[in-house]
């Protein structure tokens, strides 16, 4: 048994006992009469310490019989009222008459022992208690509710299908006509693969949901960036003026970027100054720069293209000439040239690294949308990646992108080996090995990390 | 009384079949004094369907007997009158080798091989009761009041417990084979030993006369490699070449089984059983594939000495006047005339999850239950499970630890494993999908395989012996050059027939290339090394040869095959600390320090023991750092 609601101070505390002898316990708590009433309606009871008994206190009581409850054995569910002793005195009673304090997150783990629910499931109940974003919120019910479990049963399903065809030729040569050709059979796994290297699309944007993303705003001083940033917020928060160098130092703000957690830091402008202060700041810019996933290059429309000294800050980033962070270019203020369609010359500028430089102004609001969905797509690789969010299919782990991975190029190694006239027989052993990977992300067979973290740091679903 | 019978034994087998022919033969090899009870002394190894051994699967599991010291290869030898290597396009891993047989000849090698078998005799009569005392067998009673008392029984009785035979509606008839009686009695004395029957059927198709059949309208399919041999150490060769022929059923013939659906035994409801999915009567063919025009037929030889032909594809339970229209409407077979009809048979089966993977019941020690019996199919299945059952009794009543083939050694394991963990919903047959190992369960390795522990078992008699130790004797002087010798750049162009700009390569690196031919690796390997001229037993050069060629493949299937190896097999440290294993309840943790489990199955089976805390021990084992106490410390 356990108690299912923080400990503490509050208005009400659920406390949860299941297993073989939760009749037993009721009975003596003189919470018996639950039993009497409907299976999962709760009703009133007084409970009382059997040892002296003493009135523990009123409370609401549930009883699920096994096996259709939450772990399949009997289970309880006791509203006592909140504090910190009228619970854990409850709590001590049940111990004394024979019951135990569950472990961390055994409720759960015996739903999932009695096959109730599936390691994904489980993981989206450890993420949905622990969702701290709309996204990442929205992905563990859907994740809890089986839409990933369902897509990856799919998968092995057309896996099944494969093997099956493959055991037909390898096991009966022999019969009547065969009932698909080996052209067949490669489809229905290109098909597989397909569907494969969808869900894996989804990985980049699951990294992104789970680690988060560090997206800079950089640029020359007075190029708008402070400006851009409270577009961004819906707020005034950073002070902006026309003199160069307001900014001094970073100042960092959490925003859900269409579901990605972004980290998004205005920073010093960069030029050389006297200022010790100002210098210090344009220092940590530069600092930053370093670790962003995505550098947001702002240049005043009305400065014309960049020369070559304007774009040498970048080429002092190193994480930036050696092309593992991306800059996004932006031309800011095209207001102050009378709008985009004046500024006939901003093809001609020259682009970041191929990337074209995007007009935006925030004034008006020109450009902002083009700009929000170019960060999103930079971050996560491609803007489809989204729809993945609300069928719930986004490969959030790391261990799942790597299993889908390995699954992927399983499966490609056994198209490749049919292509080629190899044999059947090795063909096989690739296609099993994919499901057993999938398999491996839903059912209960091993992959320790995956459980060892599962149950041990797993403390929900009491 | 015993004192009939002239002799006293350990191991009592009863039935002639497959797998009570394997069970003898193996217990009297491993050492024990062995009595095989068959009601038919004459008809010892006789194939109860059709006239052929082998086949893909179950060709292998016939040169792992064979690798076992076994009967099945040996016999095979003797009396294949057809040979085809099937699958013999596709990589060597699925080949599987196939006989057609003369059956007169295969039941009489059968029992001059065990004729030759020290310590194995033979008696004819029925065994009707089992004698157990406690929860132990120690005897058999047969017909005529004959006792004999045993240490260990091994009952093959196949289709025979309860088996009823029908053709059309009606209460079928009772027998275990066409013209044999049935085992009734047997059954209830198992029952009363406490193990659940269940019940199966299967069928088997009508035979006709060769001189009646219009082979003009027929396809002929001749045998091939002559020289091929299912023992690796036998000398038995073929008695001379028979060949099949193909033909087609039509809309014509489906008309007719649709029309008198309800008169077959299987479709009018005569027989209750599951039958077996992969191998349907021609009944099941019509209904459960409606949009097939035509079945392929195959005409088998039933030996060198008859034209008798057995019609494989068309097993049936219609009445005789509908399997006769059926015929007549067969291209080539318009004017045939059958010589004995098909039929189907019904009959008990234990239920094989009351076995252990040695094949003895849980139930009742020294009683052992192999064959058809266990809910499979096939003369290969059945005599596969006899070896396995004939070596544990043997082993048991010597009191020396029993031996259970794993996964990875063979489809015997396979099969084993299958029955007794998963148990059966229809007859069991053994296809090369159901092992994770199909790469390294091949027809050509068995020796390398299995025979290193036969010889450990005293299974090899001395002439399987000496063609063992060849093999070895090739194979590790081969594999050790092809895996560490580099060939010099002369030598590999003259392999490949191509210049050769990069630096000394192994035979085994090359070998990965599939344009690289064998042969000429050998001849460059005699000619570097002198003991490797000496050393050329040709199987055994061909395993290596498929060994090498799958070896990037096989590392994928042994790496799987470690992550997958069944948990319950991690060893528990002696010097565990038990209370240094954070996490552990302290129930669980008092139970463990108690027994002191030495691997994690065990600690699964103490009593009171948590799932949750043995899960929890494997993941602490599977790590290589569980607490262990200082040595010298106290537990």
């Amino acid at each position: 048994m356990a108690l299912a609601t923080p400990a503490g101070r509050g208005a009400l505390a659920v406390i949860r006992i299941s297993g073989p002898d939760v009749r037993g316990i009721l009975e003596r708590l003189g919470a018996g009469r639950v039993m009497e009433v409907p299976a999962r309606e709760a009703t009133l009871v007084r409970l009382i310490d059997p040892r002296d008994a003493s009135l523990l206190d009123h409370a609401m009581a549930t009883f699920f019989p096994g096996p259709a409850s939450y772990t399949g054995d009997d289970l309880a569910e006791i509203t006592v009222h909140g504090g910190l002793i009228g619970p854990r005195q409850v709590l001590e009673v049940c111990i004394w008459l024979g019951g135990r304090e569950a472990e961390p997150g055994e409720f759960t783990r015996r739903r999932w022992a009695a096959g109730k629910m599936d390691r994904l499931q489980v993981e989206g109940l450890e993420a949905l208690v622990e969702a701290d974003t709309p996204t990442r919120h929205r992905l563990a019910l859907s994740r809890l509710e089986g839409a990933l479990s369902r897509r990856l049963d799919g998968l092995r399903d057309g896996l099944l299908q494969v093997e099956a065809y493959l055991a037909h030729h390898l096991d009966f040569p022999d019969e009547d006509e065969p009932p698909t050709s080996m052209a067949q059979v490669i489809a229905a796994l290109r098909e597989v693969e397909g569907r494969l290297a969808e869900l894996q699309a989804s990985a980049p944007l699951g990294q992104r949901i789970r680690e988060g993303a560090l997206v800079v705003l950089a640029g020359r001083p007075n190029a708008g960036k402070s400006s851009l940033f409270n577009a961004i917020l819906g707020e005034e928060r950073v002070l902006v003026s026309p003199e160069e160098g307001t900014t001094r130092d970073v100042i960092e703000v959490g925003v859900d970027f269409s579901g990605v957690p972004v980290r998004l830091l205005d920073t010093a402008g960069l030029r050389k100054t006297e200022a010790s202060i100002e210098a210090s700041g344009i220092e940590m810019a530069r600092r930053w720069l370093e670790g962003a996933d995505l550098i947001v290059w702002l240049h005043r429309a009305a400065w014309g293209p960049p020369t070559a000294q304007d774009r040498q800050w970048l080429e002092e980033v190193p994480a930036v000439r050696a092309g593992e962070v991306e800059v996004l270019p932006l031309a800011s203020c095209v207001d102050e040239v009378g709008g985009v369609e004046n500024m006939a010359t901003l093809g001609e500028w020259e682009g970041v690294r191929g990337v074209p430089w995007i007009p935006l102004s925030v004034s008006s609001g020109f450009g902002l949308d083009e700009f929000m969905s170019a960060v999103f797509s930079r971050l996560v690789g491609s803007t489809q990646a989204f729809g993945a969010v609300d069928q719930g299919t986004v490969l959030v782990r790391e261990e799942e992108a790597r299993a889908v991975a390995e699954a992927l190029s399983a499966v490609r190694e056994a198209v490749g080996v049919l292509e080629g006239g190899l044999g059947a027989e090795i063909a096989a052993v690739e296609v099993r090995h994919a499901g057993e990977v999938l398999a491996g992300m839903v059912g209960p067979i091993e992959e320790e990390a995956v459980l060892d973290r599962l149950f041990s740091t797993f403390c929900i679903g009491k | 009384m015993s004192a009939t019978l002239s002799g006293s034994w350990d191991v009592v087998v009863v039935g002639g079949g497959h797998a009570g022919v394997e069970a003898a033969a193996a217990s009297a090899r491993v050492g024990c004094r062995t009595l095989l009870v068959t009601p038919d002394l004459g008809r010892v190894g006789q194939m109860s369907c059709n006239p052929a051994i082998g086949g893909i699967g179950k060709g292998v599991v016939v040169r792992e007997i064979d690798a076992l010291g076994g009967i099945m290869g040996r016999a095979t030898d003797a009396a294949n009158v057809h040979f085809r290597m099937l699958n013999a396009s596709k990589g060597p891993a699925v080949w599987g080798p196939r006989a057609q047989t003369d059956r007169g000849l295969y039941s009489r090698a059968v029992r001059g091989l065990l004729d030759e078998v020290e310590g194995l005799e033979l008696f004819q009569g029925e065994v009707e009761s089992l004698v157990v005392e406690g929860s132990r067998v120690v005897g058999v009673g047969l017909r005529g009041g004959i006792e004999i008392p045993v240490a260990a029984l091994v009952i093959t009785t196949g289709t025979f417990l309860r088996g009823r035979i029908h053709r059309g509606l009606g209460e079928g008839v009772s027998g275990g084979r066409e013209g044999e009686a049935a085992t009734v009695q047997l059954a209830e004395g198992l029952e009363g030993a406490g193990l659940r029957l269940g019940r199966f059927k299967t069928g088997t198709p009508p035979r006709i006369d060769g001189r009646s059949v219009d082979f003009q309208r027929l396809e002929e399919q001749p045998g091939e490699m002559p020289d091929f041999r299912f023992s690796f150490w036998g000398r038995e060769g073929s008695p001379g070449a028979r060949s099949c022929w193909i033909t087609w059923t039509g809309p014509e013939l489906r008309r007719i089984v649709e029309s008198h659906l309800g008169e077959s035994a299987l479709y009018g409801g005569a027989l209750s059983g599951a039958g077996p999915r992969y191998c349907p009567s021609i009944e099941d063919k019509v209904v459960r594939f409606p949009g097939a025009e035509r079945h392929k037929l195959f005409l088998e030889p039933e030996g060198l000495e008859t034209g008798e032909l057995y019609v494989n594809g068309i097993s049936t339970s219609l009445p005789v006047e509908v399997q006769a229209a059926m015929l007549r409407t067969i291209p080539g077979l318009e004017e045939a005339r059958i010589t004995r009809f098909g039929y189907a048979i019904e009959y008990d089966y234990a239920d094989p999850t009351q076995l252990r993977g040695t094949l003895e019941t849980r139930g009742v020690s020294g009683l052992f239950l192999a064959g058809q019996i266990n809910g499979t199919t096939g003369y290969e299945e059945a005599a596969g499970q006899g070896v396995v059952a004939g070596i544990n009794a043997a082993l048991g009543v010597q009191g020396r630890a029993s031996w259970v083939p794993g996964r990875g050694e063979g489809y015997l394991g396979v099969m084993v494993d299958d029955l007794v963990n998963r148990g059966v919903d229809e007859p069991y047959r053994l296809f090369t999908s159901r092992a994770e190992y199909r790469l390294l369960l091949r027809q050509d390795n068995a020796p390398e395989r299995l025979s290193g522990k036969a010889r450990e078992l005293g299974l090899l008699p001395p002439m399987a012996e000496e063609a063992w130790r060849e093999r070895e004797k090739t194979r590790s002087l081969w594999w050790g050059w092809a895996r560490e010798t580099k060939l010099p750049r002369g030598a590999i162009e003259r392999v490949l027939g191509e210049p050769w700009e990069r630096a000394p390569e192994t035979a085994a690196t090359l070998l990965r290339r599939p344009e690289v031919d064998f042969e000429a690796l050998v001849l460059e390997g005699v000619q570097s090394q002198a003991e490797l001229r000496g050393a050329r037993d040709p199987e055994a050069l061909r395993a290596l040869e498929v060994d090498l060629r799958y070896a990037g493949y096989r590392e994928k299937e042994e790496a799987k095959a470690a992550r997958w190896r069944d948990a319950g097999k991690i060893r528990v440290p002696e010097l565990i600390d038990w209370d240094a294993c954070v996490g552990l309840s302290a129930e669980s943790r008092m139970r463990f320090k108690k027994h002191q489990p030495r691997t994690l199955e065990e600690a699964g089976r103490i009593p009171g023991v948590r799932v949750a805390d043995v899960e929890l021990m494997e993941r602490l084992l599977r790590r290589d750092f569980p607490p262990l106490r200082k040595e010298g410390a106290s537990a």
